[in-house]
């Protein structure tokens, strides 16, 4: 079934035209990616859904229309969104970013295991739950950022270039443990990213987008598999 | 963890520091003067007032001249030995100041600050709230609150402040002194009012329409207000200018809303006689700018002479004020607020109570101080004086009408 | 950590905490009138400073007219006490009418978000001196009112400043618990969320224009609550008491004691109501001047206020230890780093710590 459901989705910035008609469709505890060049208009993608830029088109989540909402609405339906550059609570300690990703939830007992889960999910953070986020390494950061929007218990999350700025060991790891993650929890996923290997090992389709529209859309293995993806976001 | 424990340990620690340096026998901290049953503040050779004002602030300028009139005065005093009180004794007086910016929680915890520094009194503080906020404190007390600079009646009620006696003339008795100047004059007046809308400008209203009541050749003939937060008075003028009124009774307490009027009303063309309360009709702060000279009188009251003025430059009361502000008041240049006069007057007005009273108590000092009449401070205007005997009013209430002669006021005898 | 430790600190603490309440409940009996005078006057204004951090400190949105909620609540407070209510109808009254017109003013002020709720809140004690001069029925008008409340009954055998003590104490107790409780919850850390990035806090659901309306009417809450206790201790109001200008030196008073802490709001009462007595000590002609030395000189040397006071000097301490012995585990001192349980782990960033923060492109 259909979780997620973007159609002909248009969205600017301002006078500037961002999107102009992508569509796309995340099913229950699939995983899509999005795939393109610098402005193609991945991240805005990935906005028009959490509510944060102005849209035209019709985004209809879990049977419901949220196109028009505002972004703490679009969280509280079951959207978590890990933004570009992690949005980490600096002055906040590990453990109260993560306890504020759960600030939507009431049943207080499993908000305790499921911190325990994240720190199991990523061990780095284990010595440093007392630590302000300010003081983590940029990999820590990231892994945090994920951890918080999984404490939400989302229906689906919404992850951006997750290894940007990561030293590749470590941008694997993130990813390593963002696809044990998704096996453990069901969790939909949408996934932006530049590094289409990483992005391929998290995904079971993707879009690619072009100056804010879908030239093309298909399964992992077919994707890796065409000329012009190899060339543009393989490496070869 | 490990920093609350540092933090609950800091304020006991704190709280043990606090508690050590300050303790000491709670007591009601008397029997520290010389005699025994006198009362703190005052012991065989000295005596200590305290004078909490606005220092800092949009009001510091006339607070600061309560402090330096008094300083100036028993500066000389001390200097010359000291005041010969009546139970024998000659003591000098100490005068101790605390800045309270017009802020009314400031001036009771000044208040406080004094009891505890043995003040025997407070005195000559300006502004009716921070006088208002330790009143009752003052009461309870029973420390003086004595010729404090506030217009407000409440001061020099005796059945509600027993503790306590103004100096300056309430409201009501400048815009009485106007009123009787005016009905004395037998001319027919239509008269046109303005005032603020708060105590200030009803006190004025109140006293100049009670003495102008049965007086059958005045008349009011238009009647106005505005706040005191307005920032022009334009349509109230027009307003005002249209009633035909020949006299303009202004209670405007803004210098320069007060400016504003005197060149509105010219421009509309309506040159009525003025009256403008005291502490806005400075000749060179407001009735030059404003220009003045085009209406054919400008009246104002006060009760003290003005060392600006020509007419008092060589007067020996003002020499010599103007000397000891200078050299005692930590004042040096010419006063710019009459409070510097007023409170000069408040340090003539105590040295008499000192003079009477029989013993070093506050008991008597409060009886010695309301038994003052009939005394002519130096820089009092003929026909003014100190009287303190009589319930309800301030220790000054009377008050001359004055010309304004296009340099500075001179008395006027008769309207016109 | 050591499990001696954990085992140790909570019995540590609670000593401490009963040491210092007994302290309290002791102190009026054993002080001079002036010094309790001089501490009920603290509480009066560290509440006030406490409802100013809430929304300032903790959440983030400037506020320049907490005094405004203050004189609101004090004239309340004049009011229920001159037509007779009972007292503690008179304390939740003062609470509860600062609240609402807090509510009101934030349910308007917060959509505007940024600069503009700053404006707004300038604009509560410009308009309010006035209109406190013009509501005379209700106010007393320029002359002020009093309205004695606080004398000690006969039966407690207590001097007046004593029984206000205990009066301000309960009072100010409470708010700080409460206060304490609210900042390290749920709330406090949707407060922080909001001041550090609101698209975050939205992001997890988090409205961060509820958030701060809320922030902002607890803020007014605890004015009015310090509105009570300003009329408990001074029993006298006038509109002097909302001037602009006092809503300046609350927030210096707050940025003094510590932003975004709970125990920098009792600094800076303490800030606030000494360094003027102090600056009176030194010269009663030089007030400003010597305020603002003391406002400046305690800015460069301790930015995060003086609540940062004990970190600095154990940072100091501990730079001067680990230079003598440098055989101390790694560990232990990774310990050391700030506490994980306090929301906001007070304003001053510990430079050196934030290795390789990396922000987004």
């Amino acid at each position: 079934m259909t979780l997620l459901e973007l159609t002909v989705v248009t969205a600017s910035y301002g006078p500037l035209q961002v999107l102009d008609g992508v569509s796309l469709s995340v099913p229950e505890g699939g995983s899509v990616g999005i795939l393109g060049a610098n402005g193609a208009g991945k991240t805005t993608t990935l906005r028009a859904i959490s509510g944060t830029v102005r849209t035209g088109g019709r985004i209809r989540f879990d049977g419901r229309d949220i196109r028009g909402l505002r972004p703490d609405q679009v969280a509280a339906l079951g959207i978590a969104h890990v933004p570009e550059g992690r949005g980490t609570l600096g002055q906040l300690s590990v453990r109260e970013n993560l306890l504020v990703g759960a600030y939507l939830r009431k049943d207080r007992k499993a908000v305790a295991g499921d911190i325990d889960y994240c720190l199991d999910l990523f061990p780095q953070l284990q010595d440093r739950v007392g630590s302000r986020a300010a003081a983590l390494s940029g990999g820590e950061q990231q892994m945090l950022a994920v951890g918080r929007a999984f404490m939400a218990k989302p229906k689906l999350l919404l992850l951006d270039e997750a290894s940007l700025g990561l030293a590749p060991s470590t941008a694997k790891a993130v990813y390593e443990a963002i696809r044990r993650l998704r096996l453990e929890s069901g969790i939909a996923m949408l996934v932006v990213e530049q590094n289409a290997n990483l992005a391929f090992s998290l995904v079971d389709t993707a879009t690619v987008l072009e100056t804010g529209r879908n030239v093309l859309t298909g399964s992992s293995a077919e994707l890796k598999g065409m000329d012009e993806i190899r060339r543009a976001y393989l490496g070869g | 963890m490990r920093k609350k424990p540092g933090g609950v340990l800091g304020i006991v620690a704190v709280t043990a520091a606090v508690a050590l340096s300050l303790s000491g026998c709670r007591g009601d901290g008397g029997g520290q003067g010389g005699g025994s049953a006198s009362s703190p503040g005052i012991t065989d050779s000295a005596i200590t007032l305290g004078i909490t004002t606005p220092l800092s602030g949009a009001t510091a300028g006339p607070g600061k001249c309560t402090v330096a009139g008094v300083s100036a005065y028993f500066g000389a005093v001390n200097a010359a030995g000291g005041v010969k009180f009546g139970d024998g004794k000659t003591r000098t007086v100490n005068i101790k100041s605390y800045d309270d910016a017009y802020d009314p929680q400031k001036s009771l915890a000044n208040f406080q600050q004094m009891v505890s520094d043995n003040v025997f009194a407070a005195t000559a503080g300006l502004g009716t709230p921070t006088n208002r906020a330790f009143r009752d404190a003052a009461i309870s007390q029973k420390v003086p609150q004595v010729l404090v600079m506030t217009g407000d009646p409440l001061f020099s009620d005796r059945k509600q402040s027993p503790w306590q006696l103004g100096f300056v003339p309430v409201y009501q008795n400048e815009g009485a002194a106007f009123g009787k100047l005016l009905a004395k004059s037998g001319a027919q007046h239509k008269v046109a009012i303005l005032s603020q809308n708060d105590d200030y400008g009803k006190g004025y209203v109140a006293g100049f329409k009670d003495s102008i009541k049965g007086a059958s050749n005045i008349s009011v003939v238009g009647e106005q207000t505005y706040e005191a937060t307005d920032t022009s008075v334009d349509a109230q003028l027009t307003q005002l200018a249209s009633s035909g009124a020949d006299v303009f009774f202004n209670a405007m307490s803004i210098t320069p809303l007060t400016i504003a009027s005197l060149q509105k009303a010219q421009q509309i063309g309506w040159k009525p006689i003025w009256f403008l309360p005291s502490n806005t009709s400075s000749p060179t702060a407001i009735l030059e700018p404003g220009g003045a000279a085009a209406y054919p009188g400008i009246y104002s009251v006060s009760f003290a002479k003005a060392p600006q003025s020509p007419a008092f430059a060589k007067d020996p009361d003002v020499v010599k004020f103007l000397d000891e502000l200078k050299q005692y008041g930590n004042y040096p240049d010419m006063p710019a607020f009459p409070h510097c006069m007023w409170s000069y007057m408040v340090g003539a007005t105590l040295e008499k109570a000192f003079q009477n009273m029989k013993e070093p108590t506050r008991d008597s000092f409060m009886t010695a101080l309301r038994d003052i009449k009939g005394l002519k401070a130096p820089l009092m205007l003929e026909g003014t004086s100190v009287d303190t005997t009589v319930d309800g009013q301030p220790a000054v209430s009377s008050v001359v009408v004055q010309k304004y002669n296009g340099k500075g006021y001179a008395t006027a005898e008769n309207f016109g | 950590m050591s499990t001696a430790a954990t085992v140790r600190r909570p019995r540590v603490r609670m000593i401490l905490t009963a040491v210092l309440a007994v302290a309290l409940i002791a102190a009026p009996l054993a002080l001079p009138a002036f010094a309790n005078q001089t501490l009920i006057r603290i509480g009066v204004y560290a509440v006030a400073v406490l409802g100013l951090n809430i929304v300032m400190g903790y959440t983030g949105q400037v506020n320049l007219g907490q005094i405004f909620f203050v004189g609101l609540g004090a004239y309340v407070t004049a009011y229920g006490v001159n037509h007779g209510w009972n007292i503690l109808l008179v304390f939740f009254a003062a609470c509860a009418v600062a609240g609402l017109v807090g509510l009101l003013v934030a349910l308007a002020a917060a959509r505007l978000g940024g600069l503009a709720i700053a404006m707004v809140t300038i604009a509560l004690p410009i308009v309010g001196v006035p209109l406190a001069k013009r509501l005379s029925d209700f106010t007393g008008g320029s002359q002020g009112t009093s309205a004695r409340f606080t004398d000690a009954p006969d039966w407690s055998g207590l001097d007046n400043d004593q029984w206000q003590f205990y009066i301000v104490l309960v009072v100010s107790a409470a708010a700080f618990l409460l206060a304490r409780s609210l900042v390290r919850g749920k709330y406090g850390r949707a407060f922080a969320a909001v001041r550090e990035n609101e698209a975050v806090a939205a992001s997890m659901g988090i409205s961060p224009y509820r958030t701060k309306v809320l922030a902002f009417t607890i803020a007014s809450i605890f004015g009015g609550a310090s509105g009570f206790l300003y009329l408990a201790a001074v029993q006298y109001t006038s509109p002097e008491t909302l001037s602009f200008g006092h809503s300046i030196s609350l927030l210096a008073a707050m940025v003094i004691g510590g932003a975004g802490s709970i125990a920098g709001s009792l600094l800076g009462g303490a800030y606030y109501v000494f360094v003027p007595q102090l600056t009176n000590a030194i010269d009663p002609n030089l007030t400003t001047v010597s305020q603002g030395a003391i406002l400046l000189a305690v800015l460069f040397l301790l930015p995060g206020g003086l609540v940062s006071l004990p970190r600095v000097v154990r940072r100091l301490t501990r730079r001067s230890a680990t230079r003598r012995s440098t055989a101390r585990p790694a560990a232990e001192t990774s310990q050391q780093t700030p506490p994980a349980q306090h929301p906001v782990p007070d304003a001053a960033p510990e430079g050196p710590e934030q290795t390789e923060r990396q922000d987004g492109p």
